[in-house]
């Protein structure tokens, strides 16, 4: 199981139009990155918070529910958060 | 006014005969008497106060300051010259009706009894009276002897007067029963000051005739003062109060840590810890900042979405441990990743964010499919790019476009064999891999695409040799039946994450094919009893001749046979004649492989199965000995045969002798043939959308055909790449898509452009060209076989 997540992730990593990928944990520490770490790191806070702000969001309104996925698009690029993974990619010119 | 004035005024008037009884000074106070006797009794103090200072010039006329407060007790009557009672009125008229607090009176007269030798003053004779007061009030009866009243003190004092009196002793009696349980209201006020005693003092000038006389009695009365017996009783004395002393005294404590936690509760907040509470995982949930990562570690895998929502909770502790907190973690980090992605959360996120790259990395292609339409984004050129394109394409005739192509690593090169859809997600499309060409057996795939992610699939399935078929189930609609090569039908299950799992087999049935399954179905046989469940059966036709019903028997499939395909001798069509289906009686009763086989549409009783021989049978699931018809045309093999979705008496067939054949039912002739290159057709598939569409993919290109509009010519052609073989085609149900797979293990989807509308039409077309061709082909037929013949 481990590999097959790894092999995803590379996948992922290796999309075109994909600037690089983020993991953390939940204590808001980047696990692994394939970022710089000026960006890494600027990456983890700022979207820590939003993602605490989402999630409480939706269990708010209900709470059996549950934030799975936050995607914030901006006019540069796009960020993908999936719960505790992060992914940024960049505009699909494909 | 001055005492002389004063006392000459008093003097000229009428000399007032002070009976010994006593002075009269009306000093009383009474609170809660009738105004109209208060006035009353001013109006006589006025007139006292004269007859006071007069009293008092007895004594010599003192500069007095002090308000002098003395009551004679005995009556005093005051006469004047001409004998008329002036004896000042009482101050005080009690009310008749009111209700004497007798008790009162004797309280304070008590009190003033004592207080009587306070009065200051040369008058030592009315203290004589105090015995009197005291007696007085004892008995209501003697008050009549002191008319006047009292004495007094400061205080108030409600008194009782004589000619009140006697209305007291019958009141007295009133106050019975009745008037006891009268609630009664006593308004009790602040009366206004009264002025009991004004005594100005006077003055006498030095220069004056009674200046001497003022002196000398001053002096007397300093005299009087000094000798008398005082009998005040009061004793200035002054006290002091010790205040202790006081010690200062240490104490020492720990000092109390402060800690400031604020925290952010919400309504999920609340409620997780309720439903967790049935879960072990409690230890990650009751301490969301722990300096001890080890413990959130372990956690993190199926905590590691629910510890985020619970960092919600900040404490100024776990600032402090922060430092700390990211060290440990550093050494952790590669741990914590490593149980991670054991989790199977995990996988599902990484797959839900592959999908929506993707998404957004094909999103015109992906809109093209589902038919959206593509909403031009004002900043990105590219996509402008492609909505001109795309207007482009309008234009011009029916044509297809390529969207994406599913490919990946591990299907790369490997040929597409067979492909299937799903029958109740429309998105997943099953591929069958394996190569054809040499003989020994390599291992075979099956890689389950979906629309939602393109560049890998979603489920791989390896397989011991070469897939040869497909097909999903229809009542479960994970279970995929896998044919291959060397005759073993295997049915996986699509959602199972294991990849080297191995579903129910039948490789170890004795019954099973001996040659490659060359088609599978699973097919809904009607139940005969009550017809409400359509039982699947799982049907293959394989090389071996014999077409099978399988079953789950113990741990594999077993089989029985509905029908064994009997080779029949292919002889010679002799010119007008109709075979009659003869079976050999010969020993080589050899089955000849069926390649293909198509069930009706709505009798899944019947079908359609086409051989090696270049025969089409219809036969019946019932019927396991007998053809019930055969239609002869092709003399090559039979790949795959079709029943028209629309028209249920009609199917085509399409084989390796170039052509494509289109066939009436119970018509043993075929209607139309086609024929385009001189390649094999390998596959060849109805649109579901169009009658008179269809598709066929033979080596060198894809066709689509359209009946309505051509009968000799396809529409559109379709190149295959160079040096690729395109094997199989689909048409997808849910767009005018066509899916076609090669030899390169590509499967490349194509949408179709601009072909016919207005289906209604097509069927009618359909029928009537049918029909009309049929009567011509009818008598053009004796014609075409020779024709064929003679190229043969």
């Amino acid at each position: 199981m481990g590999e097959e997540v790894e092999a995803q992730m590379k996948r992922i990593e290796a999309t075109k139009g994909v600037i690089g990928t983020l993991v953390v944990d939940p204590d808001g520490v980047p696990i692994r990155s394939t970022l710089d770490q000026s960006m890494t790191l600027q990456y983890a806070g700022q979207l820590r918070q939003l993602v605490i702000l989402a999630r409480s969001a939706v269990r708010d309104i209900d709470p059996q529910n549950d934030l799975s996925a936050l995607r914030v698009r901006s006019k540069s690029n796009e960020i993908i958060v999936v719960t505790a993974l992060v992914y940024i990619q960049s505009p699909s010119k494909v | 006014m001055s005492a002389t004035g004063g006392k000459e005024e008093g003097k000229r008037r009428c000399p007032l005969l002070l009976r010994p009884a006593s002075r009269t000074l009306n000093t009383s106070v009474s609170h809660g008497g009738p105004r109209g006797a208060h006035q009353r009794s001013r109006q006589t103090t006025s007139v006292l106060g004269c007859h006071s200072r007069r009293s008092f010039s007895l004594g010599g006329s003192k500069v007095l300051e002090k308000n002098v407060v003395q009551t004679p007790r005995q009556a005093v009557r005051v006469f004047d010259e001409e004998n008329n009672d002036v004896t000042p009125q009482l101050l005080y008229q009690a009310d008749p009706g009111a209700v004497q607090p007798m008790l009162f009176v004797d309280e304070i007269s008590v009190g003033s009894a004592s207080d009587q030798p306070t009065a200051t003053g040369s008058f030592t004779l009315p203290f004589s009276r105090s015995v009197f007061g005291s007696s007085r009030i004892s008995s209501q009866s003697t008050t009549e002897s002191v008319d006047d009243e009292d004495m007094f003190s400061k205080r108030d004092i409600p008194l009782s007067f004589p000619d009140v009196k006697v209305k007291k002793d019958t009141e007295k009696e009133q106050v019975t029963e009745d008037m006891l349980k009268d609630i009664t209201e006593v308004f009790i006020s602040e009366t206004d000051t009264f002025s009991l005693l004004d005594m100005p003092s006077t003055f006498v000038s030095v220069d004056a005739d009674e200046a001497e006389a003022t002196i000398a009695r001053n002096h007397q009365y300093e005299e009087v003062c000094r000798n008398r017996v005082s009998r005040n009783k009061t004793v200035e004395r002054s006290v002091q109060t010790l205040t202790g002393t006081t010690k200062n005294k240490h104490v020492q404590s720990n000092g109390l840590m402060v800690v400031d936690a604020a925290t952010n509760v919400t309504i999920c907040d609340m409620c997780e810890p309720l439903s967790d509470a049935e879960q072990e995982e409690t230890a990650g949930i009751c301490n969301p900042v722990k300096t001890d990562h080890s413990e959130g570690v372990t956690d993190s895998s199926r905590g590691a979405d629910r510890s985020v929502s619970v960092g919600s909770t900040a404490t100024t502790v776990s600032a402090s441990g922060s430092l700390k907190e990211v060290e440990v973690k550093a050494l952790n980090a590669e741990m914590e990743w490593e149980l991670i992605m054991l989790s199977e959360k995990v996988q599902l996120y990484l797959q839900t964010v592959e999908r929506s790259i993707l998404q957004n990395s094909f999103h015109p292609q992906l809109a093209a499919y589902r038919q959206l339409p593509v909403l031009g984004d004002p900043e990105s050129p590219v996509k402008n790019e492609i909505v001109e394109q795309r207007t482009g394409d309008t234009d011009g005739g029916p044509s297809l476009q390529c969207l994406w192509v599913f490919s990946c690593e591990l299907s790369r090169g490997r040929s597409v064999s067979c492909m299937t859809w799903n029958r109740k997600n429309p998105d997943l499309l099953a591929v069958g891999h394996g190569e054809f060409n040499s003989g020994n057996q390599k291992p075979g795939l099956v890689s389950c695409w979906s629309i939602k992610n393109l560049k890998w699939p979603e489920h791989i399935v390896h397989c011991d040799s070469t897939v040869t078929a497909l097909d999903f189930s229809a009542n479960s609609p994970s279970q995929l039946a896998v044919g291959t090569h060397d005759g073993s039908i295997t049915i996986h299950n699509v959602h199972s994450q294991d990849n080297r799992s191995h579903g129910v087999s039948s490789r170890d049935s004795p019954n099973r094919h001996l040659g490659p399954v060359w088609q599978l179905r699973w097919t809904r046989q009607e139940v005969s009893s009550t017809g409400e469940e359509k039982v699947e059966a799982l049907l293959s036709v394989g090389a071996d001749g014999r077409i099978s019903k399988w079953f789950s028997f113990k741990d594999g499939l077993d089989c029985i046979d509905l029908m064994k395909l009997r080779r029949i001798q292919n002889t010679e069509t002799k010119a007008g004649g109709k075979r009659t289906e003869m079976m050999t009686e010969s020993v080589l009763t050899a089955l000849t492989p069926g390649l293909c086989f198509d069930f009706h549409p709505t009798d899944s009783n019947i079908y359609l199965t086409g051989t090696w021989e270049g025969l089409i049978h219809q036969c019946s699931c019932s019927n396991s000995e007998q053809f019930l018809e055969t239609y002869r045309k092709h003399f090559c093999p039979v790949n795959c045969v079709a029943w028209s979705p629309f028209n249920p008496d009609v199917f085509l067939s399409c084989s390796s002798d170039w052509t494509i054949q289109l066939w009436k039912q119970h018509h043993l002739k075929p209607v139309l043939g086609f024929i385009s290159t001189q390649k094999a057709v390998y596959d060849i598939k109805w649109s579901p959308k169009w009658p008179t569409v269809f598709g066929a993919v033979n080596e060198g290109q894809l066709e689509i055909w359209d009946l309505s509009s051509s009968i000799l010519d396809p529409v559109i052609v379709q190149p295959a790449a160079p040096g690729v073989r395109m094997t199989s085609l689909l048409f997808s149900s849910q767009a005018d898509c066509v899916v076609v797979g090669d030899s390169d293990g590509h499967v490349t989807v194509y949408q179709l452009k601009n072909l016919s509308v207005g289906e209604q039409s097509q069927m009618r077309t359909q029928h009537d060209f049918i029909q009309s061709s049929l009567s011509v082909r009818q008598r053009a037929n004796i014609k075409r076989a020779f024709f064929e013949s003679g190229v043969l």
